[in-house]
């Protein structure tokens, strides 16, 4: 059974409709990264399967684990081990991310029937994963994402995914405003969840973060369809020849 | 007791409650309170044609018959009950306790302090410099009264509260004055006043409360004056904790010298009908003025907050964030007002409104007024007023939180945000963990 199933996915936004049937199928263990011009659907396919209910499905389906993703509440995905790190993280002034990060985890916890985290291994386990990204303690008593750079709300994305150990882990453009260096630390921290047990779904636009998370497929999204499959290769044919060179949606190769 | 029906009668009988109050045998005072007097009756109350006034209107105060309340008018029982709920005493604090507009010395306590803290009818009794202070500063902050309220109070406040802070005095634990109001059958009209003289260098912190008790619509119509002396640094907190159907009206007046360093926390939880008028004056260069409100508001509140920060001296920056959350069918009004004087050269001032609308009927109406005279200085605004972000709670609520529990976190957040703002540590838990309980109580944090 697939991890994630994605049958003939259509959605839209403002009546406009983005994703025009998107076929994929993600495997425990892998990483597919999804590539695309500007307005082919990438972060739309990204959102729908976060749950964000600005996007109305309006055809096909998707199974998360066996589980009929559509009918769970975005909350109920993240439970179940959606994670997605935001493209554009937003700030939360008043809520630390200490206890934006207990709250996660012990909601989380609480919906699989296990005790809330104690005050002692929450600590040590954010320690920990914050070593791994490079991220100074002193983060944890500031207001979520207020005041952090691109870079450091990037990083602190992938702590989050670190620390909440999500079954799939979708990427919205990761890579989006990053300087090398940061793009070198969030890969890291990407590619150290890289496990049997775990699907990542790499959303991006530029071939360069895929040096660093190298997929084992990679999927090119027009138009809001796939028009094409491949490995690692066909990420740098397109960085190589632009995404011009492809057949449109309606000769799909 | 005289009927109010017709409104047109009833600059006479507020008139009528204005007299007969002493003044402590201060010819100085028995003439301000002539003056105020005539002013009163010679601007009346505000109507929604004053341009300052345009979204509060104060009918169903003017329609009223208020009373006198008559002296000693609470048992203790009735006191200690209240008085437990809205002491600070657990955070150490001084504590002065007015029921209205006597002064209560068997609730009071000022152990320790070694400044003048007492009331003004004891500070002029005393006949020396200190009543002197008093002569010299009581009602003379403006150069001209404001209007009908802050007359009347000159002309009829029967009490109040006066703090002389001398030179280089620093005072570590929060001065508490706590004016309460307690109705029997009929409405009371209660006037608090306050008076501090701080000096030069002086570190301080001063909060104001009111609060009462009682079915009927009493009036609060408080007027406080702080004189803030060069480089002290003031932190000023107000708690208007008044019953649901209380109105309450004040006019604060703050004046800083050079290099002094004020802040200002207005929190607003009760009332049916209230109006805040704060104004700080920076008068003298360097001098820094930040000015926080939180206003808490349901069922059909309405509470309008107007600031004015005169910026009359060079280089002195000024920030504001005023914050509410509204439900019910409350309603509310922010207008921040900034005057730069010509001169005012290297002025930064920085005004923030930020309203939360927790349900359809909620209204808030905000407006910042610019006046600038001077050309080298910044002055920036900014407001928004909408439901809960959606994008906070999505991101919340992408990590496993459940969207209820998302919503009270951002409702606590926003409030929060202002609250941690206090300087001073005891007060600042204080407030947190008490606007969490209201946020509770008012079922604002449930919203949707």
């Amino acid at each position: 059974m697939a991890l994630l199933e994605i049958k003939n996915l259509r959605a839209a936004v403002g009546g406009r409709e983005i994703l025009k049937g998107i076929n994929i199928s993600i495997n425990s263990g892998e990483v597919h990264a999804i590539m695309g011009p500007n307005g082919s659907g990438k972060s739309t396919l990204a959102q729908v399967l976060a749950g964000r209910e600005t996007y109305e499905v309006t055809g096909g389906q998707v199974s998360f684990d066996g589980k009929d993703l559509l009918e769970l509440s975005a909350e109920e995905r993240a439970c179940e081990g959606l994670f997605m790190a935001f493209q554009y993280p937003v700030e939360i002034p008043g809520v630390t991310t200490s206890y934006f990060l207990k709250a996660a985890i012990n909601a989380i916890r609480k919906y699989h029937n296990q005790s809330e985290l104690d005050a002692m291994d929450f600590l040590k386990l954010i320690k920990e994963k914050s070593k791994l990204l490079e991220m100074d303690q002193s983060f944890l008593n500031r207001s979520v994402n207020e005041g952090f750079s691109g870079g450091e709300k990037k990083r602190n994305e992938i702590l989050q995914m670190a620390v909440l150990n999500p079954r799939l882990a979708i990427l919205d453009e990761t890579d989006s405003g990053l300087d090398i260096d940061a793009m070198k630390i969030v890969s890291k921290g990407v590619n150290s969840l890289r496990s049997p047990d775990r699907g990542i779904l790499v959303v991006t636009h530029y071939q360069r973060l895929l040096n660093y998370i190298v997929p084992d497929f990679v999927h090119v999204l027009r138009d809001g369809k796939i028009i094409k499959s491949g490995d690692k290769n066909l990420a740098m044919e397109l960085e190589a020849r632009g995404y011009g060179w492809l057949e449109s949606p309606a000769v799909v190769a | 007791m005289i009927q109010t029906a017709d409104l047109s009668n009833n600059l006479e009988f507020f008139a009528q409650l204005a007299t007969d109050t002493p003044s402590y045998g201060a010819d100085w005072l028995e003439s301000l309170r002539r003056e105020a007097l005539s002013e009163f009756l010679r601007l009346g109350f505000p109507t929604t044609h004053d341009e300052q006034w345009r979204l509060t209107n104060v009918a169903p105060i003017l329609r009223t018959a208020f009373v006198r309340p008559g002296p000693r008018s609470a048992t203790r029982q009735q006191l200690a009950h209240l008085i437990g709920t809205v002491s600070l005493r657990a955070i150490d604090s001084h504590e002065l306790v007015f029921v209205n507009g006597e002064f209560w010395p068997e609730f009071s306590s000022t152990k320790g302090l070694s400044i003048h803290v007492g009331t003004i009818s004891e500070a002029i009794h005393r006949n020396d410099q200190t009543s002197e202070l008093i002569a010299r500063n009581l009602g003379r902050q403006t150069a001209a009264v404001v209007d009908g309220f802050a007359a009347l109070n000159v002309a009829g406040f029967r009490d109040g509260a006066f703090i002389h802070v001398p030179d280089e005095t620093i005072i570590t634990q929060p001065i508490h004055l706590l004016f309460l109001t307690i109705s029997g059958d009929e409405p009371v009209i209660v006037q608090p006043r306050i008076l501090i003289v701080a000096g030069h260098g002086v570190q301080a912190t001063f909060v104001q409360s009111y609060a009462g008790a009682g079915e009927t619509a009493n009036l609060a119509n408080a007027a406080c004056e702080l004189c803030i002396g060069a480089n002290a640094r003031i932190e000023m907190v107000k708690l208007q904790r008044e019953t649901p159907q209380a109105f309450h009206v004040a006019h604060d007046h703050v004046r800083l010298r050079q290099g002094a360093n004020f802040q200002s926390l207005v929190i607003n939880i009760g009332g049916a009908l209230v109006r805040n008028d704060l104004a700080v004056i920076l008068d003298g260069p360097g001098a820094e003025a930040t000015l926080n409100g939180l206003t808490l508001s349901t069922g059909r509140q309405h509470i309008d907050n107007h600031t004015m920060l005169d910026h009359a001296c060079d280089h002195c920056p000024s920030h504001e964030l005023y914050k509410c959350l509204l439900g019910g069918s409350s309603s509310g009004v922010f207008k921040g007002k900034i005057l730069v004087r010509p001169g005012a050269q290297k002025t930064d001032a920085k005004q923030t409104s930020k309203s939360v609308l927790l349900s359809d009927e909620a209204v808030m109406n905000s407006q910042p007024q610019l006046e600038i005279y001077a050309d080298d200085v910044k002055c920036t605004h900014g407001s928004t007023t909408g439901p809960l972000d959606d994008e906070q709670l999505f991101y919340l609520r992408s990590r496993g939180i459940e969207e209820a529990q998302a919503r009270a976190l951002l409702t606590y957040a926003f409030a929060r945000d202002v609250l941690y703002r206090t300087w001073h540590h005891g007060l600042r838990s204080y407030l947190e963990t008490l606007i969490v309980a209201e946020l509770h109580r008012l079922h604002l944090d449930q919203a949707t």
